[in-house]
C-alpha cells in the first residue's frame, strides 16, 4: 500500500479563469452586434473590437500580457456565446503568437489573420482577410518553415464568405516581395492545434448558448394549452442538448489544459486536442439538429437569431481538418504498435 | 433559470496516477499469468472470488472503509481510480462489485455499529458478499410502489414478497432489500419504506434463476415468505428507505461501470488494426474520444461528489452518454466483424463482440432507463 497516499490532495485543480476576468468577458461580449437586419453576411463588429482593444484583450496571449490559454479559452467561449463578428481567435493565438514565435516586428494595434500558403503563395477560405490590416503568412520553403507578416494592401483577395456568413477570403501573395523568417516545424505542428482547438472553444461556447436559447424557448412556447418543455419528447431532446454541450465541453476543458501546461509534449496536445476535435464535431449534430427542432419553423428563418449560434458551429467544426479527419487521426494513434487504447489516453506516472 | 451544466475539469495527482500505475502493473501480472481473461461487462458478468480475494489482499476491496471496521481509509477518488484500472481491463469483479460499491457505503452511512462490525470487515477482505433487491415484477422504474411488505412481529419483522434483478443472490450472502414498512399513503407515495438486511439462507427465502439471453445467470428472482429479520438488522431508520437509496444515487450514475463495460472490446479492436487484421476505421477514433471526455466528466463529478457539491445532473448526464457509448462498441465492433472468416486474427474480438452485443440492451436499462435519466436532466434544466 502506498502510504504517501494518505493525506495528500487527490486532485489538482486546474487554474480556472479569474472570476472578474470571466465577468469582464461577459459584459463585453454581450454588446455584440451580430449580424445586420436581413443580412446572411457578418461584418467585423470593429466597436466591439475597439473595446476589446481598449482593455488588452485582443493580445490576451501575447508575452507582454503573461496570460496564457485558460484565459484565451474564456475569452473564446464567450466570443462564441455571443456570436462575436472578432477575428479575435486569429489575432491572438494564431497570428499573433506565429508573429512572436518567428520573432518578426510585432504592432499589437495591427489586426491580423493568418494563414498557410501553397508554393505559388496561394490559400483558400482565409478567415477575415478582408476585414483585417495583416495576414501572417506561413509557407514551406526548401530550408523549412517561414512566416511573412503581409500587409493585406499586398494580398490579391477573392471574397468569399463561409457558411455563417463570415469572410473567408482566396488570398494570393507575392512571396518574393516579402521579408520572413524562420519558425520551426513544432511551432507549425502548434499553430495548427491552436486553431483546432480555437474553434472547439468558440463551438463549445455556441452549444452553451443553443442550450439555453432552447431550454427559454421550450418554457415559453405554448402548444395544446401546455408549454412544449411539458411534453417529453421535447425534454428528451433539450436534455440530449444538455448532455452533449456538457461532454463537449469536459473535452474542450481537458484539451485547454494540455495546451495551457505549456508544448512540453505536443504529442499529449495533439491527443487531447483531437479527442476535443471529435467530441466537439459529432456534439454538434446533436445540439444543432435538436436545437432546430425544438425552435419549429421559426428557427430556421432569417429573422430568428437562432442561425447565428448553428452556422458557425457548422463552419468551425470543418476548419482546421474536418470531423473525420480528426476521428482518423486519433485511429492512426490507437493504431501505432504496442499502443494499449486505455493507458494511452488515461496516463500513470510509470508502467 | 440556468441551462449550462458547469464544466469542471480537474487533474490527477501525481499519487493518484502513481496508483493507476501500481494496479496497472498488478493486472498485466494477473493476465500474463492466467490470472484472468479480459471480459465484456465484467462487474456484472465475471465471478471470481479468489480474484475478489487477491484484490483485497492488495488492500483494494473495502478501499474506503475506515481501518477500525477491516477497511482501509481510503478516499473516494483513491477506489474510483482502483475501480477504473480494474474495470478497464476487463478483471472479474462480479463477486464483491455489490458489497464493494454499494453495501460498505451504505452501512458507514446509515448502519449501526454493529452491523458494521459484523459486516464491514468481511466485505473488506473478500469473504462476504452481498446482492441487492429494489425492483419488483410490477415495480420496474418506479420504485416507490414496491410491494414487498416488511410486518412487525416479535424482535424483528417479517418479509413477504419478491425481489426481481437481483445480480448474483445464488451466490451472495447477503441481501439488502427495500420494502414497504408501512401502507402506501398515496399523497406520500415514497414514505413508508424501510432497508432490511436479509440472511440469505434465511428459512422461507426462495432464490431462482433468472437466465439472460447470452445463456449467463446472474440474475435471479428471490422470493420472500413470512422471512424472520431480527430488529438489529433493519438498515438506518424505519420509512427512511426511500432517501436512503436515492441519496447514493450519484455515485451510482456516474461511476466508471457506466462507460466501461465495453471498452475491452475498443481496445482489441485497437489491437486487431495494429495487427493488420482490421482495416483503420475513424469510428474507432471517434468512439475512443467519446470515452476519454466521459472519463474526464466522470472524474470530475466522483471529484465533486467527494467534496459534497451537488452533481445529480451530471451524474445523469454521465449514465445517459455512458451507457449509449457502451453500446456503440458493441454495435462498431459488430459491423465490423464477418462470421465464416477461420485465420482472419479476429477469432477474440468476434466472441467478444457476440457477448457484448447480447449484454447491450441491459446498459441502457440497469440502474435507471436512459429514458427516467432524460427525464432527471430535463428536471435539472427546469423544463419540469
Amino acid at each position: 500500500m502506498d502510504d504517501a497516499a494518505h493525506g495528500a490532495p487527490p486532485m489538482i485543480e486546474v487554474p480556472r479563469i479569474d472570476a472578474q476576468l470571466e465577468q469582464t468577458l461577459e459584459q463585453v461580449f454581450s454588446t455584440a452586434a451580430g449580424l445586420g437586419e436581413g443580412s446572411t453576411d457578418l461584418h467585423f463588429d470593429r466597436v466591439l473590437w475597439s473595446t476589446l482593444a481598449e482593455l488588452g484583450l485582443t493580445r490576451l496571449t501575447s508575452a507582454a500580457t503573461g496570460a496564457g490559454w485558460i484565459e484565451a479559452a474564456g475569452l473564446l467561449r464567450a466570443a462564441g456565446r455571443h456570436a462575436a463578428a472578432v477575428p479575435v481567435a486569429e489575432n491572438d493565438v494564431l497570428a499573433g503568437w506565429l508573429i512572436e514565435q518567428a520573432g518578426l516586428p510585432d504592432d499589437p494595434s495591427l489586426i491580423r489573420t493568418s494563414c498557410v500558403v501553397d508554393a505559388f503563395g496561394a490559400a483558400a477560405d482565409v478567415p477575415w482577410a478582408s476585414a483585417v490590416d495583416r495576414v501572417a503568412v506561413l509557407r514551406e520553403s526548401a530550408d523549412g518553415w517561414r512566416v511573412a507578416d503581409v500587409p493585406v494592401a499586398d494580398v490579391a483577395l477573392t471574397r468569399g464568405r463561409d457558411l455563417a456568413g463570415r469572410p473567408t477570403d482566396g488570398v494570393r501573395i507575392d512571396l518574393a516581395k516579402h521579408a520572413s523568417a524562420k519558425i520551426s516545424a513544432e511551432s507549425v505542428r502548434a499553430y495548427d492545434l491552436h486553431g483546432a482547438l480555437a474553434r472547439a472553444v468558440q463551438s463549445a461556447g455556441a452549444m452553451e448558448r443553443l442550450l439555453a436559447m432552447s431550454g427559454q424557448y421550450v418554457t415559453e412556447r405554448v402548444q395544446f394549452g401546455r408549454a412544449l418543455a411539458k411534453f417529453q419528447a421535447i425534454q428528451h431532446l433539450v436534455a440530449d442538448i444538455a448532455s452533449e454541450t456538457a461532454l463537449a465541453n469536459a473535452a474542450v476543458e481537458a484539451a485547454v489544459f494540455e495546451m495551457a501546461s505549456g508544448h512540453g509534449s505536443l504529442d499529449r496536445v495533439e491527443l487531447a486536442v483531437a479527442i476535443a476535435r471529435s467530441v466537439v464535431g459529432h456534439a454538434a449534430s446533436v445540439t444543432v439538429r435538436n436545437a432546430h427542432q425544438v425552435h419549429g419553423a421559426i428557427g430556421t428563418t432569417l429573422e430568428h437569431r437562432l442561425h447565428e449560434y448553428t452556422k458557425p458551429i457548422l463552419a468551425w467544426r470543418g476548419e482546421f481538418g474536418s470531423v473525420r479527419e480528426w476521428d482518423a487521426r486519433l485511429t492512426a494513434m490507437l493504431s501505432r504498435p504496442g499502443v494499449d487504447l486505455w493507458s494511452f489516453g488515461v496516463p500513470a506516472d510509470r508502467g | 433559470m440556468s441551462f449550462a451544466p458547469a464544466a469542471h475539469h480537474v487533474q490527477e495527482s501525481a499519487a493518484l496516477r502513481a496508483l493507476r500505475a501500481e494496479v496497472r502493473a498488478f493486472l498485466r501480472e494477473e493476465i500474463a499469468s492466467g490470472g484472468f481473461v479480459p471480459a465484456v461487462d465484467c462487474w456484472l458478468n465475471s465471478w471470481d472470488e479468489a480474484f475478489s480475494r487477491r484484490l483485497a489482499a492488495r488492500g483494494w476491496l473495502g478501499m474506503t472503509i475506515p481501518v477500525e471496521y477491516g477497511g482501509h481509509g481510503r478516499t473516494f477518488l483513491e477506489r474510483f481510480v482502483v475501480t477504473e484500472e480494474l474495470l478497464a481491463a476487463g478483471a472479474p469483479l462480479a463477486a464483491h462489485w455489490i458489497s464493494d460499491r454499494q453495501i460498505g457505503p451504505s452501512l458507514m452511512k446509515f448502519g449501526s455499529e454493529e452491523q458494521r462490525r459484523k459486516l464491514l470487515p468481511g466485505i473488506a477482505t473478500g469473504q462476504v458478499f452481498f446482492a441487492i433487491g429494489m425492483s419488483e415484477p410490477d415495480s420496474g422504474s418506479d420504485l416507490a410502489s414496491v410491494r414487498t411488505k416488511a410486518v412487525r412481529t416479535d424482535g424483528g419483522w417479517h418479509l413477504t414478497g419478491s425481489k426481481i434483478w437481483t445480480s448474483g443472490a445464488h451466490r451472495s450472502h447477503w441481501f439488502i432489500v427495500l420494502a414497504r414498512s408501512a401502507p402506501l399513503d398515496p399523497e406520500h407515495r415514497h414514505a413508508g419504506l424501510s432497508q432490511f438486511i436479509v440472511a440469505l439462507d434465511s428459512p422461507g427465502i426462495d432464490i431462482r434463476p433468472i437466465v439472460s439471453m447470452n445463456g449467463h445467470h446472474h440474475f435471479n428472482q428471490v422470493f420472500f415468505d413470512n422471512v424472520f429479520v431480527p430488529d438489529a438488522m433493519l438498515l438506518g431508520r424505519e420509512g427512511d428507505g426511500w432517501k436512503q437509496v436515492t441519496s447514493e444515487l450519484s455515485y451510482e450514475r456516474s461511476g466508471p461501470e457506466r462507460l466501461l463495460s465495453t471498452v475491452a472490446v475498443l481496445s482489441e479492436m485497437a489491437s486487431a488494426t495494429q495487427r493488420g487484421d482490421l482495416a483503420p476505421d475513424p469510428e474507432l477514433g471517434r468512439t475512443f474520444a467519446r470515452i476519454m471526455a466521459l472519463h474526464q466528466m466522470s472524474v470530475s463529478v466522483a471529484d465533486a461528489l467527494s467534496s459534497g457539491r451537488p452533481t445529480d445532473q451530471e451524474a445523469a448526464i454521465v449514465k445517459v452518454l455512458g451507457t449509449a457509448t457502451e453500446g456503440d462498441v458493441a454495435e462498431l465492433a459488430s459491423l465490423s466483424v464477418a462470421t465464416g472468416q477461420a485465420d482472419d486474427g479476429l477469432a477474440r474480438l468476434r466472441d467478444m463482440t457476440a457477448t457484448a452485443l447480447l449484454s447491450r440492451p441491459g446498459f441502457t436499462l440497469r440502474g435507471g432507463t436512459n429514458e427516467i435519466l432524460r427525464g432527471v436532466i430535463a428536471r435539472g434544466l427546469g423544463l419540469r
